[in-house]
């Protein structure tokens, strides 16, 4: 018992001095959290050679299921002042507006940013790291607008369209939109679909809503949401999509060319990570830029084939912001929040860095300042998208998505309304009213904290 | 005195030993099951909506099972539907279950049958049950994927049918197909115990009934099931416990849908518990309601079909003069 007791001490001992020790380098200490190892490549990468004052220790925690978000909410919501406990935190789309509205984030302002520095983010990322009051709490280092792509080829097979710019104005919005499946339709003598399904629309039409679901704690059904649902069942019943999902078999294969499906709805990362490596079966993910690998895309598959245009409606899906902890940030000396303020600043805003990244990445970077210096030095044509500048499109579509619609009850109401109203009206299994009373109820019961009328 | 302390009879207790062995199954009981049971049972007499209020909550008594208990409330219906549907699901996948579990085994075990490669098949049957259910759940609804995946592709290819069906969308196949995955991942389980309860008769008994030339049919209902009985008592019990509480595979494979026909008790809590605004009052209250559900249907079970088990003969060792 001694020796252990001995040993323990001895250990206590060690620990002691070391924490001493690193005390005496005067380094700052920031904790980090996040759920990939991205932001740590990052960091570890560009930022960390240029600023040996800091020491990070970064904690990894990865998303399934609900695993970083109890981690976050019991250690902020407890012991938040803790030397565990993150300065800096990232957070997803999924559940970004959730700690936004929580006290518990702290106000970038807080930590020196001003409002110049600020207007420099698009103003979707940045309106969704704001609270309901406005008040900024997060920042992104990419942006992730979307927008229609289409398959060049066939567009002007059955449509007679050689050029983007022809192609948006069939798509200008939703009833032109609608007036082009049915002619396509038409002119392919239904071989060829004008998209995969319903759920493919959602992530681009939610954002033609003039409100979001909730408005001062009451739901809100947007008018432009029943449109949707006509949308949705005339695509369905008439045979003008094919009456899949998003993520399904059937989506992919239209990608690769194995049916005719004219268009997705996808943003910056969808154009990257899921299009590109779909677009042939047998994509080589080693060496995606090998000729093999190209040549073989090009001929078996739909490589150089995809156009983009701005589509019907401007919209942003994903993203990754950075939020701090405003506990910890309360009682940080100057030295800490110029470093917190320093470090988040330079992967959301800094121009120079950004642009520098962009080109290291091909990532679509946050801020506007940082997206126009790319594309006054040239943009980046796309071989994938025939030549097409990729940046162009995207810009546009940042600039124009109102991200004021997202609210913390996007993800759960967004379920409810696929279930309960899209899935089984258009599919025409129950009328529209029936289907809106057992959304609202489902609303009612699930989410106890707003009021549905 | 003396004569009377002699005549007591003296034993060695070692029975403090016993209590040391299962220590730490008990600690571990009282800290991760007992104390989080007490938890639910206190949590659904509160207002604990949303996360912050999972500790500072204050007790408003009855109102949650109120509302559970009460036709015109909205969660009546979503609560007492989704037993029903749990119920209709455990059905379909139980009794067939337990009636080929039954048949398998008493081929297997059966003496004048001698099947050869018990083993391969015992292994091929008992399979399912090794994979987990999210990934059976995963599997399948990739299967019968709409309107694109190998069912549909078959079906069409084959000319079987000429349109492609949404399995999911309909009642019948999207319980059907729950029912079944169940069926198909426990059966082998149950036939598992079975062989071991059949296994357990006295061989002298079968060998009895041969000689008073009883047929394979006979010897089956005469012998091996008033024999297996017990067997069969807990069987029902622990597929009852299983099937009412039946999550991941609906969780994975319909989400509940179509119109909530598939959306099981358990999900029911979920959806309450870890969706929306954190409804962790309503969905202790819930479980509460489930856990009477399932004490009361195994006593059901017990009383009806379990003979009076004889009581265990306390031993005592003899000190020895």
């Amino acid at each position: 018992m001694k020796k252990v007791l001995a040993l323990v001490l001895a250990a206590m001992m060690l620990v002691g001095c070391m924490s001493f020790a690193s005390a005496d380098g005067e380094k700052i200490k920031l904790v980090v959290w996040s759920f990939t190892n991205e932001l740590q490549g990052m960091i570890e990468k560009y930022y960390l050679p240029n600023h040996p004052e800091l020491e990070i220790e970064f904690q990894i925690y990865p998303t399934d299921g609900h695993a970083y978000q109890d981690k976050v909410d019991n250690l902020l919501g407890s012991n938040a002042t803790s030397d565990e406990a993150p300065d800096i935190f990232t957070l997803e789309a999924a559940f970004v507006k959730h700690y936004v509205e929580m006290d518990w984030t702290g106000d970038l302002k807080s930590i020196g940013f001003t409002d110049e520095e600020l207007s420099t983010a698009f103003p979707v990322m940045a309106q969704i790291g704001q609270n309901a009051a406005g008040v900024q709490k997060g920042l992104s280092w990419q942006s992730t607008p979307g927008v229609l792509m289409y398959r060049a080829s066939l567009a002007e097979k059955y449509l007679g369209i050689t050029s983007p710019e022809e192609f948006q104005a069939k798509v200008a919005d939703w009833d032109a939109f609608l007036e082009t499946a049915e002619e396509l339709k038409e002119k392919s003598e239904g071989a060829c679909k004008m998209v995969t399904g319903s759920g493919d629309i959602w992530n681009a039409y939610q954002y033609q809503r003039s409100e979001g679901w909730v408005v001062d704690g009451k739901l809100v059904i947007d008018d432009e949401l029943l449109d949707y649902e006509e949308l949705c069942k005339t695509l369905e019943q008439d045979d003008l999509s094919q009456k899949g999902g998003a993520w399904q078999e059937i989506w992919f294969a239209g990608m690769r060319g194995e049916n005719e499906t004219l268009c997705y709805f996808l943003p910056t990362w969808g154009l990257h990570y899921t299009l590109k490596p779909n677009c042939v079966a047998g994509w080589d993910a080693e060496n995606p830029d090998s000729e093999e690998n190209i040549k073989n895309a090009t001929e078996n598959g739909t490589y150089g084939d995809w156009r983009l245009v701005d589509g019907p409606v401007a919209y942003s899906w994903g993203g990754t912001w950075m939020g701090i902890n405003a506990a910890k940030a309360a009682t940080a000396d100057d030295a800490k929040k110029a470093a917190m303020h320093d470090l988040i600043y330079n992967f959301s805003l800094n121009e120079d860095w950004l642009v520098q990244y962009a080109k290291d990445s091909g990532d679509f970077v946050g801020s506007a300042k940082a997206v126009e210096t790319i594309l006054a030095n040239g943009g980046t044509p796309n071989p994938f998208l025939g030549g097409q500048d990729h940046y162009a499109i995207f810009a546009n579509a940042a600039a124009l998505a109102n991200g004021s619609l997202m609210s913390e009850y996007d993800s759960d109401i967004n379920d409810l309304w696929d279930k309960y109203v899209t899935q089984p009206y258009t599919k025409g299994e129950k009328g529209l009213d029936e289907c809106l009373q057992d959304f609202k109820d489902q609303v009612k019961a699930t989410i106890t904290t707003i009021t549905v009328e | 005195m003396q004569a009377a302390s002699g005549k007591k009879r003296k034993s060695v207790s070692y029975s403090h030993w016993g209590y040391i062995f299962i220590a730490p199954f008990f600690i571990t009981f009282l800290i991760f099951q007992l104390y989080p049971i007490f938890f639910t049972f206190r949590t659904s007499l509160t207002d604990a909506v949303t996360w912050q209020k999972i500790l500072n909550n204050k007790i408003i008594g009855f109102e949650n099972f109120r509302q559970l208990f009460d036709p015109s409330s909205l969660v009546y219906g979503m609560f007492w539907g989704s037993l029903k549907n749990t119920i209709i699901i455990w059905f379909f996948n139980f009794v067939p279950q337990l009636g080929l579990a039954l048949i398998l085994a008493s081929w297997f075990t059966d003496a004048r049958m001698r099947l050869k490669a018990q083993g391969f098949f015992k292994v091929t049957i008992f399979m399912p049950n090794i994979i987990t259910a999210a990934t059976i759940g995963m599997l399948f609804m990739s299967l019968f994927a709409y309107p694109m995946g190998p069912v549909n592709t078959f079906m069409q290819t084959s000319g079987i049918g000429n349109m492609p069906i949404e399995y999911f969308r309909s009642v019948a196949w999207a319980r059907g197909l729950i029912s079944f995955i169940q069926w198909w991942m426990w059966c082998g389980n149950t036939m598992i115990i079975m062989i071991a309860g059949i296994s357990g008769i006295n061989p002298s008994l079968f060998e009895a009934a041969l000689v008073d030339g009883c047929s394979s049919r006979q010897t089956f209902w005469k012998i091996t099931l008033p024999l297996i009985k017990p067997i069969l008592v807990y069987n029902l019990i622990t597929s009852l416990v299983g099937g009412l509480t039946m999550f991941d595979i609906p969780h994975m494979m319909t989400q509940g849908q179509p119109d909530n026909t598939t959306n099981t008790v358990a999900r029911f809590i979920y959806t309450q518990g870890f969706t929306g605004s954190n409804n962790f009052n309503m969905a202790s209250a819930a479980s509460v309601v489930l856990f009477g559900i399932i004490i009361i249907g195994s006593l059901l079970i017990r009383f009806l079909l379990n003979d009076r088990e004889p009581r265990p003969v306390k031993l005592h060792r003899e000190e020895k003069k």
